[in-house]
């Protein structure tokens, strides 16, 4: 068998180097100009993730250099058993949970309210893509200005104005609050992203549609339901797949903004890099990507019944 | 009656639409006063929009080398992305017209493939990267951030241009082929210049997303000869130079050419990609 199948590849390594006809030269020059791509995305994508693996395995002593001593599932063990990693994963869900509810409902409300024609509706748009577009860098510094305990508005409008609250409160660096703003800066950082795709899915809707539901006398509220969310299903369950993707593994935009939200993004990376327990570290990235697999899967099963 | 009603809703909306502008601006309202607000000013309580006294020091410190590192930062940041995106834009070129139109055992695997990288995220790659850029003796080199983000953008860079490749026809390749034109002269004398808007929008993206990147950064980095702009302005958090005016003109400037550059293309962006778009 296996020497059937090499005489049988034979030919195409020969054509490979040594190219006849057209087909073959184009073939040849096809691996030629994918060869780039492969090579680099093989070191460094497929490579790390097999190398992290095999670091999950091992316990990592001080630096790099002097190579790890097999451990076994030990590191898997520990993270495991360890309730800190536990609460970790409670608070990535809360996270990914509302953000991905939060950014995908606020992209739909505003893309039903920006779909139809007044003035200025070029420059809207530009407005509302804004927080996607800036570089988190320049933006949480303003966020963290707006949210000062001492002198932010936010306690100003919430104190002193609405008297909503006796005491000013320290938004963002108090791990009671911290969350609800990484939250907060989230939805309003990625709800764009979702405008964008369902705005670009409304325009799509053929007018007839809308038009044939006004004679037979339906309003705002039944063309909605029945005209506009059926035809945006897809899309509002992809986005909603996209960023629970994004947002499970979600790191710059909360570290940036706080160092007191502790999602597992943030509990592997001190882990490793604050910590030096690399081993742990990689176990704890594993483990994260197993849980994010088996959530895509089951999704795709039952909701988007691929 | 009617006109009664039409009156409400046109209320109704532009009530919304100014809530949403609002939302949307507030956060840079705050930048842009703050940058140009003077340092005593910025404690005041209540706090104020319109700066009572505007001033420019604050941008004046930001590039003066002996007062802020900005400039450094800024010129690491532009350096790594724009030889990033060039980059990404010359591997998916040939990545992409390779799986378009060539034909060869594997390609729809390969093009699949590419895209399942969306799966890996930063964090899943950032302790077994940083080892092998140790053990390569890239540390602390801003090619090790290079070579990251031109992978980090490579899926979506090959997803767009393979999309626009499909709306050139085949035939105008055809004719300059019997015309006695290379595959490859066929790629430089016809592909590139008929898709430069898709080039463009491309190299922009990853140009954005290698300028955006924090992670990589850093981990890989730790001299702050080396520091990439979102590396840089977070490390001075905790520092004398964390002065909030000084910050917020900084964090204007580091805005302002993404800004700049995506507003370029937005219609290009938006109109032609549905899925797989942007890559976070």
């Amino acid at each position: 068998m296996g020497a059937e199948s090499k005489t049988d590849e034979l030919p195409f390594f020969k054509s490979l180097f040594n190219p006849e006809t057209k087909s073959q030269k184009e073939a040849r020059l096809g691996y030629f100009l994918i060869f780039p791509t492969v090579a680099l995305v093989t070191g460094v994508i497929l490579y790390p993730i097999l190398y992290n693996l095999w670091l999950s395995l091992t316990k990592v002593s001080l630096g790099p250099s002097q190579g790890g001593e097999f451990v076994g599932l030990a590191n898997y063990i520990d993270v495991v058993s360890d309730p800190q990693f536990w609460g970790a994963m409670g608070t990535t869900l809360i996270y990914t949970v509302t953000t991905v509810a939060g950014a995908t409902l606020l992209g739909l409300a505003v893309a039903l309210l920006l779909n139809r024609e007044f003035i200025g509706r070029a420059l809207a748009r530009g407005v509302v893509l804004l927080p996607y577009v800036v570089p988190i860098i320049s933006i949480v510094f303003a966020w963290k200005y707006l949210f000062n305990p001492v002198f932010g508005m936010a306690n100003f409008v919430l104190v002193d104005v609405l008297h909503l609250l006796e005491n000013p409160v320290n938004w963002v660096e108090s791990p009671q609050y911290a969350l609800w703003m990484a939250i907060f800066f989230e939805i309003w950082r990625a709800f764009p992203f979702a405008f964008l795709m369902i705005i670009a899915k409304l325009q799509s809707i053929p007018k007839t549609y809308y038009e044939a539901a006004e004679i037979d006398g339906a309003n705002w509220w039944q063309k909605t339901l029945k005209i506009t969310l059926p035809q945006l299903k897809f899309v509002i369950a992809s986005l909603a797949l996209l960023r629970w993707i994004w947002n499970f593994n979600k790191f710059s935009e909360v570290y940036l903004l706080s160092k007191q939200v502790n999602v597992v993004s943030v509990y592997a990376y001190e882990k490793a890099f604050s910590a030096y327990q690399h081993g742990q570290g990689a176990a704890i990235s594993a483990t994260l990507f197993l849980i994010l697999i088996s959530f895509v899967l089951l999704y795709v099963k039952k909701v988007l019944k691929w | 009656m009617v006109e009664k009603k039409s009156l409400r809703k046109k209320i109704l909306f532009w009530g919304a639409l100014i809530a949403v502008m609002a939302f949307c601006l507030f956060p840079f309202v705050m930048m842009f006063s703050s940058a140009f607000k003077l340092s005593e000013g910025q404690f005041d309580y209540p706090p104020k929009i319109i700066p009572q006294e505007i001033t420019f020091q604050h941008f004046k410190d930001v590039f003066n080398p002996e007062v802020f590192p900005y400039f450094t930062f800024f010129k690491n940041s532009l350096m790594v992305a724009s030889i990033t995106a060039g980059l990404s834009v010359l591997v998916a070129t040939f990545g992409a017209y390779s799986f378009t139109r060539l034909k060869y055992k594997g390609q729809k695997l390969i093009q699949r493939g590419v895209l399942f990288i969306y799966m890996f995220a930063g964090i899943l790659l950032v302790i077994p990267l940083f080892q092998i850029v140790v053990n390569a003796g890239l540390y602390d080199t801003r090619l090790s951030l290079i070579i990251t983000y031109l992978v980090q953008t490579l899926p979506v860079s090959l997803y767009m241009l393979g999309n626009y490749f499909r709306t050139i026809p085949e035939s105008i390749e055809e004719a300059a082929i019997i015309d006695g034109c290379s595959r490859v002269e066929v790629i430089f004398k016809i592909i590139f210049p008929l898709s430069a808007p898709a080039l463009v929008s491309v190299f922009i993206y990853a140009f954005m997303i290698a300028w955006n990147e924090y992670l990589f950064a850093s981990v890989f980095l730790t001299s702050e000869g080396n520091f990439t702009l979102p590396m840089g302005l977070n490390s001075l958090f905790h520092t004398q130079h964390y002065i909030w005016g000084r910050m917020m003109a900084a964090s204007l400037l580091t805005a302002i050419p993404v800004i700049v550059l995506f507003l370029m293309v937005e219609k290009f962006i938006s109109g032609g990609l549905t899925f797989g778009g942007v890559k976070e």
